[in-house]
């Protein structure tokens, strides 16, 4: 029996696979556009922004689209890639934008210190809700707002946080 | 960025791989979003990276002053090749590497002849500039 005969129908197979890999493909595009353009779930983890966020790890949604219209404010959690380690991401909130003045405690664990500084334009001023274990801008200083990649939505997982962030 | 680039606009290559691996070595000419004003990106050669002594010029213009600066982890020090007329690391500081969106490969003088002719750029580049092709392929120093 000839292999490439009618018992096999290799045409048939070779244009259905095709066709499957297009429509992956097509997908794979289609979530990395949602997720570098609208919207993203990102895990984050880490007791520098509680009580907000848990320790041991949460899902957020954060939208992409409000930092690149200008529209990130303070009192908004941020997700922004650290100015130190440009592999990771830090989620914290915005304290002050460029040009307003932000006053904040430099130690709160050793003394009771307090700073002014004026935020540079163009800049934010990011501090974490947990300001006695958190690296943020009272450490590295005011980061430059090109650095910003999202603005916090909601909270996705656990269920039983579900819903918009509360102060 | 004179004389590398030119005075009155280039179309130029930018890939956008190499910054993500960490392949950005001093001497490459990289696409950055200025700290001062994100709405802008800049075009500024890489001087130094993270960890490393910079010695720059602080004002050629008016006098021989020099500076010596260890760049931040994380940062990198970027100039513009024309020291005189460039606003860079030496005025606003070492930029995080997170700003860096690009490397610049290559200028396309396809790309600059047909901008000129549909009246894209501000100022058309006459024939004369393009004419040998001594400005094609990869940029040199």
């Amino acid at each position: 029996m000839n292999l490439f005969g009618n018992a096999v129908p290799w045409r048939s197979i070779a244009k259905e696979a095709l066709e499957r890999t297009a429509i992956v493909t097509r997908f794979l595009c289609l979530l990395h556009v949602t997720n570098t353009y609208i919207c993203t779930p990102t895990l984050v983890y880490g007791p520098s922004m509680l009580p907000t966020l848990n320790l041991t790890g949460d899902v957020l949604l954060a939208e992409r689209v409000s930092h690149r219209l200008g529209k990130v404010r303070p009192g908004d959690v941020v997700l922004v890639r650290s100015p130190v380690d440009p592999r990771k991401s830090l989620t914290k909130r915005v304290v002050a934008m460029g040009g307003d003045k932000v006053t904040f405690v430099v130690d709160p664990r050793n003394s009771d210190r307090v700073r002014t500084i004026t935020v540079p334009r163009g800049h934010v001023w990011i501090q974490g809700d947990n300001i006695y274990a958190s690296r943020d801008s009272r450490q590295f200083g005011a980061v430059p707002y090109g650095l910003v990649e999202g603005k916090i939505l909601c909270r996705v997982w656990p269920l039983d946080g579900f819903g918009l962030l509360h102060h």
